[in-house]
């Protein structure tokens, strides 16, 4: 680890690091919280109707539609044998993200929180 | 990010739905590499790590899954988890970790576990494979009954080319593209001898956009002895030829005929009343929709055929006793909902501002209709007070001049008089009572009928003052249970979020009458694409702006409702 000398640059670094470190235990505490979150959406089915919710708005905004119409550009513009997935996914990924209604958004995030309050009383 | 499922190259080799130039790399055979894989292990391990990883059917496949579904690699979960095909190892496909181990260990098919694609790294694509999607489809379907959400599973599969439909596709090759400049869906009507009650009332049913997908998937199903007698039928003509993107002039004699054959009070070629024709025209596909109504069989007042499921809502009425409080409730459907525009004192609202003596305490009394009122009449008075927009007397005197004016002259509490007691349920006396109207179901279409023809004994005139009508109309004060929400405080939050969110229509079609009561012509603007605006004078088809059709004078306004619920 670092030396300990008596210098402001030195100690400066020291706090740079702890707090790189501090952020480091937050991830870990924050990738198991994921975990254990995503796996009780699994668990109760919720993920499913989650998925299902959010297709059905997403549907119901137009947002598929636009989606798709995009891609049926992607793909008319590159030409079908030189277009893959891959080529899809990076083109129509920011679009898509951008593109979700903040109604939507807002939605789920409340049926999400609803989900977390209720699994954490029992 | 639903995009990866898209069926494009399959639908593509299959059929040239659109003029696709290039022909499609895939072969219908599919990948080989998938065929070989297929020779040498089967389909077993596709369905296996299907259903323990992508859709579950079983409780004990979703325990595995939400412990298991890991990235070997870096312990990620949503980085994209693909599965290889070979040896169920899993790695995230957007950190790369699944494509490391496809090129250590030379497996070259893994599927994606959100969706249950397979990925051919000696392709370098997804591929398709009719074995695989049809066990995808399979268990797709069981885990969405497993999960309880199997209405929506057939509802939302992509469309899928059958045999009949490929067929028709080929011997049908004209493909028309909508742009948002294409004129199709407008079409000028002949005038046939005063007609022009029926043109408008066409006009605005070929561009009710429910309306117009219903018979543009062809989904009357004639129930009567012959076809050419069926109105329905004859309006489904009407769309084919409003949609066909001819841009001559229709000339609807055979609607007319089959409209004087069916409701004989319109036949003749004297001027008719648009809303009447209207009422007329509804009633009468409404009746030769007949046999539609599977689901509804039990429930003889409830009817699915496309008229009622489109325009029918439901008015609740609720008479309150003034003696003991006790309400009682009826529900009538209803097509369209005429509002008055004289001033109060001309109508049957006369009775309200005619009845000074108990006048004064009735908006407030009126509005605690609830069945706790009695008790709690402090705290629904002061609810009551917060709206006092909607139900404050001040203003209702006056002549309205706006549709909201009207809908809440429509809805507010109205006293009966002292001419027409009716017995009380409760209390089994003859007693004053008051009348509430309020939306108990709000239909998919809204159609308001400004009464500006008043018929009285004295005189008969038409009442030409400007009325003012949005563009987008919020119907959730008019609602019963908003109404009722007032008063009791303690419902949930949910419902009222609903009722807000949910009740707002937009202006799609306004007729107009010029003239004068005993002579005039009617024309209406007609919405397309969204934001356009069209003026139909029988023949004559002109652009117009929302503004010329907000600042017209408007006799019947069609309103759409904006977000559809699932039923």
């Amino acid at each position: 680890m670092i030396e300990p000398v008596c210098c402001v640059a030195d100690r400066r670094r020291e706090k740079v690091h702890q707090n790189i470190k501090m952020d480091l235990s937050w991830k870990v505490k924050d990738v198991q919280m994921r975990a254990v979150i995503n796996q009780k959406l699994i668990e109760t089915g919720e993920k499913e109707r989650l998925k299902e919710l959010l297709r059905n708005k997403l549907i119901e905004c137009g947002w598929r539609d636009q989606l798709k119409a995009h891609c049926k550009d992607v793909v008319r513009r590159k030409g079908i044998e030189h277009v893959t997935v891959d080529d899809l996914v990076a083109e129509l990924t920011p679009k898509g993200r951008e593109l979700v209604p903040d109604d939507v958004k807002k939605e789920l995030l409340q049926r999400i929180k609803a989900f977390l309050a209720q699994q954490a009383s029992i | 990010m639903s995009f990866l499922t898209l069926k494009f190259p399959r639908i593509a080799g299959r059929i040239e739905l659109e003029n696709c130039i290039s022909r499609p790399t895939m072969s219908l055979s599919g990948c080989p590499h998938v065929a070989n894989f297929k020779a040498v292990n089967g389909s077993s391990p596709y369905r296996l790590i299907l259903t323990y990883f992508v859709s579950c059917s079983t409780q004990a496949a979703v325990k595995r899954k939400a412990q298991s579904c890991l990235c070997h690699v870096c312990g990620q979960l949503d980085l994209r988890l693909h599965s290889c095909l070979y040896c169920v190892f899993f790695g995230c496909y957007t950190a790369g970790h699944i494509h490391d181990h496809a090129k250590a260990t030379k497996h070259n098919l893994a599927v994606d576990l959100t969706y249950g694609a397979v990925y051919c790294y000696s392709c370098g694509d997804y591929v398709y494979d009719q074995e695989f999607e049809a066990i995808a489809k399979e268990e797709k379907t069981k885990a969405a009954k497993f999960v309880g959400t199997p209405c929506s599973v057939h509802a939302f599969l992509s469309w899928e080319v059958t045999a009949s439909e490929a067929q028709l596709l080929r011997q049908n090759p004209k493909r028309r593209k909508i742009t948002s400049n294409s004129t199709i869906g407008l079409r000028g009507l002949i005038n046939l001898g005063n007609t022009c009650f029926m043109n408008c009332i066409v006009q605005a049913l070929t561009h009710t956009p429910l309306l117009r997908d219903f018979f543009l998937a062809d989904k009357h199903h004639c129930q009567m002895a012959s076809s050419d007698q069926c109105l329905v039928c004859e309006m489904s003509r009407v769309f084919q030829e409003f949609y066909s993107g001819l841009r001559s002039v229709h000339i609807p004699y055979r609607l007319l005929h089959l409209v004087w054959t069916h409701a004989r009070h319109l036949a003749g070629y004297e001027q008719q009343d648009a809303h009447e024709f209207f009422i007329a025209a509804l009633d009468v596909l409404h009746r030769h929709c007949k046999g539609h109504n599977g689901v509804s069989g039990n429930n003889p007042h409830l009817c699915n055929c496309i008229i009622d499921q489109i325009f029918t809502g439901g008015l609740q009425s609720d008479v309150t006793c003034q003696s003991c409080r006790g309400i009682s409730t009826t529900v009538d459907p209803f097509w369209d909902i005429s509002l008055d525009l004289g001033p109060s004192g001309s109508h049957s609202k006369s009775t309200l501002s005619s009845s000074s003596t108990s006048s004064a305490p009735i908006p407030n009394a009126d509005l605690s209709v609830d069945s706790n009122s009695s008790g709690s009449s402090t705290s629904s008075g002061s609810v009551n007070n917060g709206d006092s927009g909607l139900l404050s007397p001040t203003g209702f005197e006056d002549v309205p001049t706006s549709l909201d004016d009207c809908l809440r002259r429509f809805t507010r509490p109205e006293h009966l008089g002292t001419n027409s007691k009716i017995k009380c349920s409760r209390c089994h006396s003859y007693q004053e009572s008051t009348k509430q109207l309020t939306m108990k179901k709000l239909p998919l279409v809204a159609c308001f009928h400004l009464k500006r023809f008043e018929h009285s004994n004295r005189f008969r005139k038409k009442i030409s003052t400007f009325i003012a009508f949005p563009h987008e109309l919020d119907m959730t004060p008019y609602v019963s249970s908003h109404r009722r929400a007032n008063g009791i405080k303690n419902q949930s939050h949910s419902s009222t979020l609903l009722s807000t969110s949910d009740n707002k229509y937009s202006l799609f079609a306004v007729v107009n009458h010029h003239g004068t009561i005993e002579t005039g012509h009617y024309t209406c603007y007609v919405r397309q694409h969204k934001d356009q605006w069209f003026k139909c004078d029988d023949a004559l088809i002109t652009k117009s702006s929302v503004q010329d059709v907000l600042h017209s004078e408007g006799y019947l306004l069609f309103y759409h409702k904006r977000i559809l619920e699932y039923e």
